[in-house]
């Protein structure tokens, strides 16, 4: 069997980013073999077709390319789930600092962030992570898996350097893919 | 000291706190000017304030008794010696350093400025990605291998086709009877009795019950049927020559008899 057949069959049935290791395991390849098929393949589906592979949350996954989103959008209905920008506030400070308390978030924040954050975990975009060795022991919380799923990320590493991020300055550090998006 | 009884001579001496009262030894201060009993009278109700009163020369007045009274009377000694101490012990805690006082609790909450203008930056990258990947779609995860039922063909078999066939058999079935009761049984079962009847070539519906049968027979074999045939095991169809219902052994049937039926749980 041809590894990139094979690895394309894989990620056609699974419903979630599927790790090169689990790839390997599955068709009894090496995780190098597994990885130079993903890139073949992911050459191969840019050039033709409506899918293409997608690295993110730690794994590879097949999806549809952004050029279809709107067709599949008018076929089928998707809810819009937009982040207010409290929602985005907190998770954007939640990202960079996890994990931590509410009561450092409300720190960072100067407002109370209750609702925001139960709001992002009811979406599943936050998770308890644990509990601070601290005086009433309260949750520790961080970004889950669904949060690198929802925002195209592979890793926290690909989030913009805070550093050297300037209020009116351009977007720093996008991922690649991001960028070459900007461009087109 | 003096034995009790000289105490009970002396009582226009004896203080209200019960002690003999100190030889009037004159203290002159800018704070303070009179007795030592009044200074240390004043001392313990805090209205002296101790500290603008000089205690050596009333120390040095206390030896210039000592010298004159020849230790005359030396509870009147002891008496005076006893409020020196005490001043002296209060005076020493007044020189003690105090320190600082607490701060008011309000000023120690003092929240700390908001420091979430930092991640501006960061929030536009996360919108930028949000709204990206809204225009990606991936496999659903309700998508995964469910089981379902394949496809089932009825030829040209129709819903009346099958009410006919069923009343034919219900017509020719035995009136039920005491005698003819017989222990339930489940659909599992009926349909292994059916699947047994229908062999490999076309049979009539009527050739295959086994006569005679009651009406309860009849709606058995024929639930086990239908059921026989959604699960692809059975086949059927109508000859149109004599508009005969006709069933065959699917050629995948005779498949899953081993294997849990879906749904038996109804015959049951």
């Amino acid at each position: 069997m041809n590894a990139v057949d094979g690895v394309e069959a894989l990620l056609f049935v699974a419903d979630s980013p599927s790790t090169a290791e689990s790839l390997a395991l599955a068709l009894e390849l090496t995780v190098g073999q597994v990885e130079q098929a993903i890139e073949v393949l992911t050459k191969r589906m840019k050039s033709k077709g409506p899918l293409h592979v997608v690295q993110l949350a730690g794994g590879y996954q097949l999806a549809t390319k952004p050029e279809y989103g709107q067709v599949i959008s008018n076929f089928l209905k998707p809810a819009r789930q937009r982040l207010s920008r409290s929602l985005m506030e907190v998770l954007a400070i939640v990202a960079y600092k996890q994990p931590l308390t509410i009561a450092e978030i409300d720190a960072i924040r100067g407002v109370q962030s209750d609702y925001s954050i139960k709001a992002l975990l009811e979406r599943r975009l936050l998770q308890e992570v644990g509990r601070k060795q601290t005086p009433g022991r309260p949750v520790l919380y961080g970004t889950s898996q669904q949060f690198l799923h929802q925002f195209k990320l592979n890793d926290l590493s690909q989030l913009p350097d805070l550093e050297v991020a300037e209020p009116e300055s351009s977007l720093l550090s996008l991922p690649a893919e991001a960028e070459s998006h900007l461009d087109e | 000291m003096a034995p009790r009884h000289e105490l009970a001579d002396r009582k226009e001496r004896i203080s209200a706190l019960g002690v003999i009262s100190p030889p009037p030894i004159h203290v002159q201060s800018p704070n303070f000017d009179g007795s030592l009993a009044t200074l240390f009278t004043f001392v313990r109700d805090h209205k002296v304030d101790l500290l603008g009163v000089p205690l050596f020369p009333i120390c040095e007045a206390y030896f210039a008794y000592l010298i004159q009274s020849e230790l005359k009377d030396l509870d009147e000694a002891a008496a005076a010696l006893s409020a020196l101490a005490y001043l002296l012990e209060r005076k020493a805690w007044l020189l003690l350093p105090v320190p600082d006082p607490e701060p008011e609790y309000e000023e120690s909450m003092e929240l700390p400025e908001p420091t979430s203008h930092e991640y501006q930056s960061a929030i536009r990258a996360l919108q930028l990605w949000h709204e990206e990947r809204s225009n990606l779609f991936f496999r659903s995860p309700d998508a995964g291998p469910d089981l379902y039922e394949l496809p089932y063909t009825l030829a040209n078999v129709n819903p009346a086709d099958l009410a006919r066939a069923f009343e034919r058999i219900l017509r020719k079935a035995k009136p039920e009877t005491a005698d003819h009761i017989k222990p339930r049984k489940s659909l599992q079962e009926q349909m292994k009795a059916v699947l047994e009847a229908i062999g490999d070539d076309w049979t009539s519906l009527e050739n295959l019950i086994v006569q005679p049968y009651t009406r309860s027979d009849a709606v058995y074999w024929f639930l086990a049927l239908l059921e026989l045939i959604r699960l692809g095991q059975v086949v059927a169809r109508v000859i149109e020559e004599n508009v005969e219902f006709c069933l065959a052994a699917s050629p995948t049937g005779r498949l899953a008899l081993s294997h849990p039926v879906p749904n038996q749980e109804r015959g049951d």
